[in-house]
Parts: C-alpha cells; structure tokens; sequence
C-alpha cells in the first residue's frame, strides 16, 4: 500500500523535474536568440545599456547598413549557388552509391562501405593545403567551381552511411516484386528506394545544407574575396572592425544571413524528426 | 505511405537548381570583375564597416568612370593577408593590396611577394606629395620602400571632460594626476580609463606606457628582441605600468575587455578615459565628441624620458602595395595609384571618413571633430612615441599579446617581464 503511495509522487516529481529542465534548456536556447535579435534593431548603446530590453524604436537600418556594407545580397545568391550545386551534386553520387551498398551482400561491398567510412578521420584543416594546391593545378582557383565539387567530396561518408542504413531497412521483397515486373536496376531505385528514402533524403539535404552554407575557411581560401563571388560566410566578418564595430548592424546581418537556414529547416525539419524517430522504414 | 515532400517535387526541386545556379553564375553582378580583360584587382582592407570603406569604393568607381578603366575591389578585412598570400602561392593574387604593416607584411617585399616601389616614387613623381616620415616608416632594412603609405593614424587618449568636471578634477597629464583622477572618477562610479586589455588595444597601450622610460633607439631594441630584462628602463616602464594598475586607474575587470568593449564603454559614459586610433575616433557619436578632449597619455611624474604626455604616432596605415601580378601591368596600376594620391582623393577621405592621409595636405577634417583634433596636437603639447608594430617578429605578435593580457591581471612585474620574454623565445 505504501509501495502504491509513493509511486505517484516519485512519478510527479520526476515529471516536474523533467519539465522543468525542458523549460530551462528551452531558456537556453531562447534568451540568445532573443538577445540577437532585439539587438539587430538597437545601436550600441542600447546594447551594452539594456542588453535584454526591447528596442525603443523597431527601426530596420541596421539591416540596410549591414546589407550595404558588406553587399550581402550578392553574397547571398553566391552562397545559394554554392550550396544548391553541392547538394544536388552530392544527392547525385550518394543515392546509386548508398543504393549499389544497400543492396551488396558480398565482401566488396563492405570495403567500399569501409573506404567511405575512412572519410571521417579526415580532419578538414589537415586537407586545406592539398586540396589548395589541386584547386590551383586544375585552374580551378578563385572560382565557384572547384568548391561545388569539394563539398560533396566532405559530405559523402555522413550522406552515405545515412542512406545506406536507410535502404538495408527496404524488404527486399519490395525489390524483387518491382524486378519480376520488368524494372531495371535504376527504375527499381526511382521508384521503389527513393519515395521510401524520403525523410533519409531529408535529413541529408539539411545536415549538408547547414555544412555548406557555414563553410567558411575553404571558401575564403579557395573562392577568394572577389565580391562578385564571395559566399555569405566570407562578407560577414568584413562588418567587424578593429576597433568600434556597431554590433546592431553585425547582428542584423547575421540575422539576414540566418534566414535561408531558417527557411530550409522549416521546410525539412518534418521529415527529418520523421527520420530521427523511426530509424528505420516500413515499406 | 504519404510524406509532406513528394518524390516527384524532390526531383523537381533538384532539376531546378541544377538548371538554375549555371543561369544564376552567369549573372553580370556574378561575375568576377577581375577575369575581364583590362582589369586591375584591387585587394583592400578599406571595405565592409572600416572607416573609409565607402568613400574609398565611390573614389574607385569614379575612377572608373571617368578613365573607362574597370578596377576589380577583391574585399577582406584582419583575414586580407593570408587570403594574399595563398592566392600569390597559386599566382592569383590581386594586383594591388591595401593592407598596414604588421605581422605576416613584414616580410611580404623580402620573399618577393610584392615589389619594392623605391624607383616608382620618384618614376610616377609620388615622393613630394608623401610626408618623408612615411616613407621613412615604410622603408625597410635594405632601403626598399615597401608599398606607397595611404593612410596613417594618431593613438591619442581622449578624455570625456564632461565625467571628468564631474568627479571634480581635470584632464591629467601626469601619473600623479591620473591616479588622482582615477580615485575621483571611482568615488562618483565612473570608470577611469578604458582599454581592451585582452586584446591588442592592451597590448599597444602597454607598450606605449613602457615607452615612457625609453628612448627611440631603445625602443626599437626592446621589441624587436622582447628582452625587457636587459633594459632598466624597460623594467622601470614595467613598473611605472604595474603602479598605475595597482592604483586602480584602468577599469575593473580590464583584463576580459577588447578594442571594441572599451569603445563602447567610453561612448556610452561609463568611463572617462580611452586610447583610441584615430580611426575610431571617427566612430564616435557627435553627442559623446561634444564632450571629448584629446590629448596624450600622462607622463610619469618621477623618472621617464618624455617631456610631455605621450601619443602614438604613425605613418603605418594602409599602404599601397604591388604584387608580382600588378608588375606586369604597372602601366595600368601608375595612374590608379596617382589617382588615390590626387587632391580630390585625399580631401575625399579626411572630410567624408575621418581617415588621417600619409599625402601631404592641409585639409583637416569637419565632421571628425576628434580626428580634427588629435591632428591638431603639437610637439608642445604631446611628445610622440612610436608604433612597435614594425619592430615586434611576425612569430612573437600573437604570443605577445597574449603576454600583455597577464600584465593587466594581478600579476608581479617580475612575472610581466617573465611571461613577456617567454612569448619571444617560444615564437
């Protein structure tokens, strides 16, 4: 009977204990949010006087300073084109590479599973210098292009091992069936993985696309400082001065720049808490 | 099964964009200057929110309209030298830089990576319009010239008079009197004087301070070496430093402050007293300038070597370099230097930036009230010391810094001098 008592209290506290750190961590993530964006419409300060308050006036010039300034509009259509080519080429080599391992049994399949998974323990500053020297002997240098076929490059061991495991959990059935009725190797893929690879998919395009999109060093180093080619990563920081950078304005940039993050997530996040949760797919 | 993103939309969306961003990367706006035949690629650090950005850039599209030249503005800010010297590696930098002297620049003219422009001086007629300190400034050990110096700048220390009257005491010019003022401004909760001292604000600051028991000849031996120990005036400057700490003249908690936490916290009242760039002074509000004097730092009341408070004075602005690219071309890089040298140029960026100018002029700033002033500052006034930016290893900058943080933290001067020699030998 005691036993029967305490249960529900030890239930109740552990509830109020749980939602109570949910609601601190939630905190956590919120204040600065808040903090970054009250802040993009004040000056100084207003900062530095009443760092939590909201802004007298919701004024959207430090938007355009920081547009401006930094010519983040052009940065931001370099950023776009940077990434979308990387993902669309990264969906490109890491759906029929994770499809063909799916569906290998045999030794070479896990060699070539293996070599993927050796692409983890490849530090990216430890790859700056080589991948450097490449970009100038292809004459690649300074150009757009040579970063679009590098991040796929990075992206491919996280892009496969995702996907791989996405696809071993299709019934082969499901396969067998589509074969029998005269599909080939690539219409059994469109038709059969990919609708069911859906929130795998997902969840590749949003881990990428946030890699891609916060790339700074390869960028900066391989892209170069041409304004006409710049990425969102490499303009930003040109709103930092040596001394009395306007934090409203650095904010307010920041925050331009986190909108397509923001919309790209929206867009994705179902699918990929679909993906999180299940772990694995029905057919 | 049913999802919110259908197959046929993913291929949709991917067909798109692989369709879209070759159209998007044909755009003019996307296209880079610099790949256009005729093209000079102008690499500057005059970009972004740097004082001068945008009247450098509207003096650049000027140029190009009224030459029908087309100049390519490649943009960095602190990152602008290693971006120069990767792209020099793979023989893609730009032909021109604007970039100070500091650190990795020291050694950009000795490896070759840009030319030495002593002839053209005098080739393009550019040496009567520089101040002769600058070029002397820029001159490096083998008597090369090692870019056209641009800008330069003032380190005076400004005093919010307004706090001062407050606390009931005036503008100190001596260590006496600044630990006087910095006890008064304390008692009325006011900060005394303001410096990042994480930062290399602290560290010049530090330096400077030093400087007031060294001569010039000193000086330059102390930091080119990092040896304070072998120099009883180095020592002394230590010590002079640790007395005005102990004393409580810097502000609490200095040591977690930076360039631009001090700035803000003199901009917005909460303390008195700032050295600051002239630069910077540019970026303070006409309502706080109002209230602002400039002068120098207090001299050492016992000992030292200055006759009067002390200002960092510097010709170690941006200067105008030339690659080895920009060799190739210098009949396209001679009239765009000649043109940043010209009479419009120059007044362009003191009266629309506040920017202090290495050309000869005597156009003084209006709406830079500040920079007008610590312009204004005679030998009478402030005895100037120097910038030891030129003088410091590019392998001990960084250390160093670290080493002048400590020194604003409860430390012994035996321990300043320790962690400052350490910071030399381990570069």
């Amino acid at each position: 009977m005691a036993r029967t008592a305490l249960r529900p209290l030890r239930d109740r506290v552990g509830s109020i204990t749980s939602g109570a750190l949910a609601w601190i961590y939630c905190a956590l993530l919120v204040v600065p949010l808040y903090y970054f964006v009250v802040s993009s419409f004040k000056d100084n300060e207003q900062i530095f006087e009443s760092p939590l308050a909201l802004p007298g006036t919701w004024d959207f010039s430090n938007f355009g300073t920081a547009i401006d300034q930094a010519e983040l509009v052009l940065a931001v259509a370099n950023s776009v084109i940077t990434t979308v080519a990387a993902l669309v080429l990264t969906l490109l080599l890491a759906l029929p590479a994770s499809f063909a391992l799916a569906r290998s049994n045999g030794r070479l399949g896990r060699f070539v599973e293996n070599i993927f998974a050796l692409g983890f323990l490849i530090p990216s500053f430890a790859a700056l210098f080589p991948t450097f020297l490449l970009a100038a002997a292809l004459g690649l240098f300074h150009s757009r292009t040579f970063v679009v076929f590098l991040l796929p490059a990075t992206a491919l061991p996280l892009s496969i091992v995702i996907l791989t495991s996405f696809m071993r959990a299709i019934p082969r059935e499901l396969e067998e069936a589509a074969s029998m009725d005269g599909a080939s190797a690539l219409q059994v893929l469109r038709q059969v993985y990919l609708p069911i690879c859906v929130p795998g998919i997902a969840t590749v395009l949003l881990l990428n696309f946030l890699s891609f999109w916060n790339a700074y060093l390869y960028p900066l180093i391989l892209i170069g400082p041409d304004t006409a080619q710049r990425t969102i990563q490499v303009a930003l920081p040109t709103l930092k001065v040596d001394a009395g950078t306007d934090y409203g304005v650095l904010m307010a940039g920041t925050l331009f720049t986190l909108l397509p993050v923001y919309l790209v997530y929206t867009v994705l996040q179902r699918q990929m808490q679909r993906a999180l949760i299940s772990g694995a797919v029905k057919g | 099964m049913t999802h919110a993103i259908s197959r046929r939309a993913v291929l949709r969306a991917a067909i798109g964009a692989g369709i879209a961003s070759p159209l998007l990367a044909g755009c003019g706006a996307l296209t880079p200057a610099s790949s256009r035949p005729g093209a000079l690629s102008v690499h500057t650090q005059l970009s972004g929110a740097v004082a001068g950005a945008r009247v450098f850039s509207d003096a650049v599209a000027t140029y190009e309209r009224r030459f029908a030249r087309t100049v390519a503005l490649l943009k960095n800010g602190s990152d602008l030298p290693i971006v120069f010297e990767t792209s020099s590696l793979a023989g893609a930098e730009a032909d021109v830089a604007l970039v100070n002297l500091q650190g990795r620049t020291l050694s950009w003219t000795g490896l070759g990576a840009t030319i030495p422009v002593t002839r053209l001086l005098d080739d393009w007629g550019l040496r009567d319009k520089i101040i002769p300190e600058a070029v002397a400034e820029w001159t490096d050990g083998s008597g090369n010239v090692r870019a056209f110096p641009f800008t330069r700048t003032n380190w005076p220390v400004s005093f919010n008079t307004r706090l001062l009257d407050e606390a009931g005491v005036g503008i100190p010019t001596t260590s006496d009197e600044l630990i006087a003022a910095a006890q008064a401004l304390r008692a009325k909760g006011i900060g005394p004087v303001t410096v990042g001292g994480s930062d290399w604000s602290g560290q010049k600051l530090f330096l400077q301070i030093i400087q007031g028991f060294l001569t010039a000849e000193e000086s330059k031996k102390v930091f080119a070496s990092g040896k304070l120990s072998e120099s009883a005036g180095a020592v002394a400057g230590v010590e002079h430093f640790v007395e005005l700490r102990d004393a409580g003249v810097f502000i609490d908690n200095v040591q977690g402050y930076t360039s631009d936490s001090e700035l803000t916290q003199f901009n917005t009242g909460k303390a008195a007293i700032v050295p600051a760039m002239s630069s910077a002074l540019a970026k303070v509000p006409a309502e706080r300038a109002k209230e602002v004097t400039v002068g120098g730092w207090p001299k050492p009341s016992r000992g030292g070597v200055l006759d009067h408070p002390s200002v960092i004075q510097s010709y170690n602005g941006h200067g105008i370099w030339i690659s080895e690219n920009g060799a190739k071309k210098l009949d396209l890089v001679e009239p765009f230097v000649k043109y940043l040298y010209s009479d419009e140029v120059t007044d362009a960026m003191i009266l629309g930036s506040g920017r202090d100018m290495s050309r000869v002029t005597g156009t003084l700033s209006t709406d830079f009230p500040l920079v007008a002033q610590a312009s204004r500052l005679t030998a009478a006034q402030v005895s100037p010391v120097m910038l030891p930016d030129l003088t410091i290893p590019q392998s001990a900058f960084e250390p160093m810094i670290q080493a002048t943080a400590t020194a604003y933290g409860p430390v012994s001067v035996e321990r300043i001098v320790d962690v400052f020699e350490k910071a030399y030998a381990t570069a």
